[in-house]
């Protein structure tokens, strides 16, 4: 190191220095500090260089974050801290309530009530509202249903035609509340893509979808349609007013 | 004792989401990838977290998690490898405040992008905040005096970077301005 700094290597130093952190209190920073402190135009340049990055961090931080990522991590929350949870010796308290619930009667069989369609609607179009990652991408509708199958997740689908007029995009196999969840994505006229999610009826007793009949539903600026088929029930999730899913299931 | 375990998963998710995300789409460019890794890091504080015996170091855990996956995911460990003790500081161009002051948040992100892989990751610890120097060196896993370096040389090309985006944003106004007095 050199004794002395000329003002261009003065400036080289400070512009790492940050107030507060002890790892920028060393000889050479402190050098640099003393002399910004008695040169009034390296005073001015400092402070302007840390107005420039104030300016910075705050535009940096203030960019947005997808509106679906919080949700997306509360669904998976709920799950991974359940199950973390079980690995950590949770396993024999869980077993003792169960095992109360059972001798007085109240044990309905699932470890918390079966979810409503409303609750399953609003998690699984949470995980969409940012394009999900497909474990398989192909325009073959066969070689998703063959993957999905293969996978243990609902297979035989009864594809509404309006949606099998589609290019599929891919396909992914999800859980929710420990039941496999089919979801193939289709590419949309716009460019956007359109969501079918299926699971086993059995699987989710309190849906109480009607068959045939799709049930839609806003969520916020996406749009859901949900009904049930003779094994499956499922929901097509998009985004955009009811028109823009009506036409798939051919009642406008 | 605050053991780490009792740091409620859900408090730690609404503290690190955003930084977390905002520090993986730095690395990956990409807003569905950043969203995975942001998912990834939390999924395995589910499954690991408890390991970690310090509760002061579950912020430094979170980002090298993050981070490890992106390498592991991209496989592109190699470009960080170092092959020198990169430790000279550069003096940055000048920009005056009141310039940055008016340039839009996405042109600041988008010179924070055009920087090369291995100032990038840097200058994002440097810009959020939250992170004192050897915490970056600790969740980069290089040495703090390249960490310093980096920084140095990364603010610098930022500046280049901004000074060239701004310009080629007001040419365009320009250019509309007299497109549309033209027509």
């Amino acid at each position: 190191m050199k004794d002395k700094m000329d003002k261009s290597e003065i400036r080289a130093v400070l512009s790492v220095y940050r107030p507060g952190d002890p790892e920028t209190e060393d000889p050479r920073l402190q050098q640099a500090k003393a002399a910004a402190a008695a040169d009034p135009e390296l005073a001015q340049w400092w402070a302007e260089h840390q107005e420039f990055d104030r300016i910075i961090s705050s535009k940096l931080q203030s960019g947005e974050v997808p509106a679906g990522l919080r949700s997306r991590l509360s669904a998976w929350e709920k799950r991974t801290v359940q199950r973390s949870n079980w690995n950590r010796g949770f396993l024999l308290a869980a077993a003792s309530i169960i095992a109360l619930a059972v001798l007085f009667g109240s044990w309905r069989g699932p470890f918390q009530p079966a979810p409503s369609l409303a609750e399953y609607r609003d998690e699984l179009v949470s995980f969409v509202k940012l394009d999900p990652p497909l474990e398989l991408r192909s325009s073959e509708i066969v070689r998703l249903t063959e993957f999905l199958q293969k996978n243990g997740a609902p297979s035989q689908l009864d594809i509404p035609r309006g949606l099998r007029r589609l290019d599929p995009a891919g396909c992914r196999t999800l859980r929710f509340r420990g039941q496999d969840v089919a979801l193939i994505c289709f590419k949309r006229e716009d460019g956007e893509l359109v969501h079918l999610f299926a699971v086993k009826r059995g699987a989710l007793p309190r849906l109480g979808l009607k068959r045939e009949t799709p049930e839609f539903a806003a969520q916020g600026d996406w749009m859901t349609a949900a009904w049930g088929g003779d094994d499956y029930a499922y929901l097509v999730a998009g985004k955009g007013d009811r028109a823009s899913l009506e036409k798939y299931f051919g009642t406008s | 004792m605050v053991h780490v375990a009792d740091v409620e998963f859900e408090r730690l998710v609404e503290d690190f989401y955003m930084p977390l995300y905002r520090f993986g789409l730095s690395l990956s460019r990409k807003e569905s990838e950043a969203a995975d890794l942001t998912q990834h890091t939390f999924l395995t504080w589910a499954v690991k977290g408890h390991q970690l015996r310090d509760p002061a170091k579950v912020k430094t855990w979170l980002f090298t998690t993050l981070y490890r996956q992106f390498l592991a995911e991209k496989r592109r460990a190699a470009h960080f490898v170092e092959t020198e003790e990169e430790t000279e500081f550069v003096e940055p161009p000048h920009f005056s405040p009141s310039v940055a002051n008016a340039i839009d948040a996405n042109i600041v992100q988008k010179a924070l992008l055009n920087l090369e892989d291995r100032y990038r990751a840097p200058v994002t610890l440097f810009y959020m905040q939250q992170h004192s120097y050897r915490e970056i060196a600790e969740i980069l896993e290089i040495p703090l005096g390249t960490v310093m370096s980096r920084i140095s040389r990364g603010k610098a090309e930022m500046r280049r970077s901004l000074d060239d985006l701004t310009t080629i944003e007001a040419r365009k106004i320009v250019s509309l301005t007299n497109e549309g007095q033209n027509g």
